[in-house]
């Protein structure tokens, strides 16, 4: 598991249409050693080109124009997904459920103790921060799978279904010694050791049988 | 064995002839012997007015004599009218009744007398015979020598055309109506004859046009016209129609009252005339064939011409086209009219209900006394209790509900601005400058907590209701305006129907649509759970016949329980999951404060209709007489 950055290199992305409330939220979390960027609406918040950095995002649940549900619609959507905590004044069965169900980090009421809501924050980050890696180890692995010529990868799909190098010569209509030769190649590039391990890596990067990606990665 | 066979046979012999019974038996059969009577129609039997004479003779006859046997045979005459028919049928009859031994044949004739007479003089030459002759037409001759006697009895032009005129004196315009055999136009004739003493009156002739024209000109005649309808026997078109058919072909569309002759017409919905009275023509012919059967030659028993007629009305008909009854001949015989136990025994009825009421009334007055006192005491109880239930939770749920929200805001910037400065206290050197910012931002959303509380307790405050004219009909649209968008969410229809012209209301205009929209709502809900096409609510607003003005809601819900039924209008009863159970509560309230009353009826799974009752403009309280029994 990969450890939690230092608070200051985390941000905490607050957003509530209340100013006061804003305000004294804002000052707890930047008293407390986290860097806060803190928005009057979700508009302004979604329009920010968001940096590569950890964080998450505290937001009201019921403002007006975009509400949190829908921000956190937005988030999920977007290249950099952030964890979202709501807060309410006055938390209802219903949108909990809902909020829960789209991937909230934590549902708190406004009155909820200083502890709760830190703690909140903690978990929020550590989920963004495992996330964060785990992007990062797909789209490496990626960019390493890339680096195989369409030949490779076509001899790289047949090895993942566990074929014989005889039979993948037979099918691709090529020499023995060729296929032993892309082999070579593809673990040298993927730095794998074993048929097992390319297997495992190609589950991971969601690459098909084909030796194509799922759209959108 | 066998002689005690033969002396309990010989026993029982003598005791048979010795019983008075059975000598009383066998002198009866000695002397009456079974007097044979033969019937003969020359239209079908079952003509109304061919049933009941036939019934009069009948019963005549068996007054006098217990042993008869009657034969019945109808020419058909309406079908068959030619001269071959009549020497078929009497062919038919002379070789059915060789050997019968008739006492007497009696033939009831519609048509010319002449006919009858010869198929009967050679069919049966020997049986004397007695005509019931029922038409207008010219007199016959009668010969010298005759083995008949005859009835005619002629229909009452005159008698029906002064019936009329005493019934109808505004009557203006009479259209005639009759068939086209020769009985037919014979009375036609006299009607004719008789109109053209008649003054004030003009007779229009509708005798020769098909009946659908007819049916269509009757549709939609001027005021101050009657119909006159004369006997059918065969219609414009040759074809065999009886008159009562041909009344109750017309009177369905009819827009005028429809006179008739013909007693067997009475009844289908024609109003009436001087009718010819069948029963005591049967009646008269019965007694022309006892003195037959008895042994008088009927050539000797005078022949009899009558013209008489029954002033007769259906009373359903009277009702139905407002003729005052007093306007009736003195004689005239009402027929259908209800007989109700109130109108035979009315003066019984009055004298014991009076005794019974006086003391009814005593005992209930000192009763209900009692029971006031002890009811108002419960109910002011009931009431405080109620009341202190409504505070109380008031301030628990709605209250606490509608605040939260608004109060969370500030007391959680309150909360974190404290929690920040603890954090800040925690430094070295803490920064008095933030800390000092934070108090101010406290004390400010502490004043914000404060000013909610304050603005909902003015909301609180109790509204005066104001009492003015209200134009019901404004107020409903805009009352339905407002649930418009929820109901087209929903998939409701509303429908609204108001009574034009709507007198105005009295009462408060804003508490009214407060309790419109209440129960438009409580309908939309009650329809959440049944199909679509269900879907529909009616809002009905008219003008009720003591003078209130009277809203209904009424859903295409499931209806409500009998259980909850009577309690719908209590405080906090509710079956919503999301529901207060305050607004039919708060209504009944409303409706009471402006003199007004609401109710519910609850037609099983078909629905639930509420109805609210408001005074008329200038009145303080809804007039009595609308409410239902259950109020």
């Amino acid at each position: 598991m990969t450890a939690t950055p230092p608070k200051a290199n985390c941000t905490i992305f607050v957003v509530d249409d209340d100013t006061s409330f804003l305000r004294s939220l804002s000052r707890l979390l930047s008293a407390t050693g986290y860097a806060v960027e803190a928005y009057t609406s979700a508009a302004d918040f979604l329009n920010r080109p968001l940096p590569e950095r950890s964080g998450c995002v505290v937001a009201d649940l019921q403002m007006p124009g975009i509400n949190g549900l829908q921000l956190q619609e937005s988030l999920r959507k977007s290249n950099h997904p952030l964890p979202v905590i709501f807060l309410t004044g006055q938390g209802d069965i219903p949108t909990t459920v809902s909020a829960m169900r789209s991937g909230a980090e934590d549902f708190l009421t406004k009155l909820a103790p200083k502890e709760e809501l830190l703690a909140a924050v903690e978990r929020a980050l550590e989920r963004d921060a495992r996330e964060r890696s785990q992007r990062h180890r797909q789209r490496e692995l990626k960019q390493r799978f890339e680096g195989l010529s369409q030949r490779e990868r076509e001899v790289l799909s047949h090895v993942v279904q566990g074929k014989m190098n005889k039979e993948i010569a037979d099918a691709l209509n090529i020499n023995l010694r060729t296929v032993k030769l892309h082999r070579t190649n593809i673990t040298r590039k993927l730095g794998v050791q074993s048929v097992a391990e390319l297997t495992r890596l190609a589950d991971e990067t969601g690459m098909f049988a084909d030796g194509t990606y799922p759209k959108g990665h | 064995m066998v002689r005690a066979c033969l002396v309990a046979f010989w026993a029982l012999t003598l005791l048979g002839a010795l019983s008075p019974q059975a000598r009383a038996q066998s002198n009866l059969v000695r002397m009456a012997p079974a007097r044979r009577v033969l019937f003969m129609f020359s239209e079908s039997r079952d003509l109304p007015g061919n049933v009941s004479m036939e019934q009069s003779v009948r019963a005549e006859i068996m007054r006098h004599y217990n042993r008869a046997e009657f034969y019945i045979e109808s020419l058909d005459a309406g079908h068959f009218p030619t001269a071959e028919h009549y020497q078929l049928f009497g062919n038919y009859v002379q070789s059915k009744y060789a050997g019968q031994k008739l006492d007497l044949v009696i033939m009831f004739l519609g048509r010319d007398f002449d006919l009858g007479r010869e198929m009967l003089a050679k069919s049966l030459p020997d049986v004397p015979a007695i005509f019931v002759v029922v038409n207008n037409l010219a007199p016959a001759t009668v010969p010298e020598n005759r083995n008949f006697t005859a009835l005619f009895q002629r229909f009452d032009v005159p008698g029906t055309v002064r019936f009329i005129q005493q019934l109808q004196p505004e009557t203006r315009r009479v259209i005639v109506l009759g068939g086209t055999s020769p009985s037919d136009r014979a009375l036609l004739a006299e009607i004719r004859e008789t109109a053209r003493s008649v003054e004030n009156l003009t007779f229009e002739y509708w005798t020769n046009q098909p009946l659908a024209q007819i049916r269509a000109g009757t549709r939609k005649l001027p005021p101050d016209t009657v119909i006159f309808l004369s006997t059918t026997q065969r219609d414009a078109a040759g074809d065999p129609i009886n008159t009562a058919q041909v009344a109750r072909l017309l009177v369905p569309t009819a827009n005028a009252p429809i006179y008739v002759m013909s007693g067997g017409s009475i009844g289908t919905g024609t109003l009436g005339g001087s009718v010819l009275d069948f029963e005591n023509l049967g009646q008269r012919a019965g007694s022309m064939a006892v003195q037959a059967l008895g042994g008088k030659r009927v050539g000797q028993i005078p022949i009899e011409i009558r013209s008489n007629g029954v002033p007769v009305v259906d009373w359903r008909e009277l009702q139905r086209w407002h003729l005052r009854s007093s306007r009736l001949p003195v004689d005239c015989e009402l027929r259908y009219e209800p007989h109700t136990v109130w109108g035979v025994h009315w003066r019984l009825i009055l004298l014991l209900s009076g005794g019974f009421l006086a003391q009814a009334v005593t005992i209930a007055a000192l009763l209900i006394q009692r029971r006031r006192q002890q009811r108002a005491e419960a109910e002011i109880l009931r009431q405080r209790a109620e009341l202190a239930h409504v505070s109380r939770v008031s301030m628990m749920g709605q209250l606490a509900s509608a605040l939260t929200h608004e109060l969370n805001q500030p007391l959680g910037a309150i909360l974190r601005n404290a929690e920040a400065a603890e954090v800040f206290l925690q430094a070295n050197q803490p920064n008095l400058a933030e800390l000092r910012a934070i108090l101010t931002d406290i004390r400010r959303d502490d004043k914000r907590a404060g000013d909610v509380i304050d603005r909902m307790r003015s909301l609180f405050k109790r509204q005066r209701l104001t009492s003015d004219a209200i134009d019901l009909r404004d107020l409903v649209d805009d009352t339905i305006a407002m649930a418009r968008p929820d109901a087209e969410k929903r998939r409701v229809r509303l429908k609204l129907e108001v009574t034009p012209h709507l007198p105005p209301a009295q009462g408060d205009r804003v508490h009214i649509q407060q309790v419109l929209l209440n129960l438009i709502l409580n309908g939309m809900d009650a329809m959440n759970n049944v199909p679509k096409s269900r879907r529909s609510l009616v809002v009905r607003v008219e003008e009720t016949k003591s003078g209130n003005l009277q809203v209904s809601v009424t859903d295409g819900g499931l209806g409500i329980d009998a259980d909850h039924a009577t309690h719908v209008f209590e405080p906090f009863f509710t079956t919503k999951s999301n529901g207060m159970g305050m607004g039919l509560a708060i209504s009944k309230t409303i409706m009471e404060a402006l003199g007004g009353e609401i109710w519910m009826d609850s037609r099983g799974t078909d629905g639930t209709t509420f109805t609210f009752l408001l005074p008329p403009a200038g009145q303080e309280r809804i007039r009595s007489g609308d409410l239902p029994a259950a109020l």
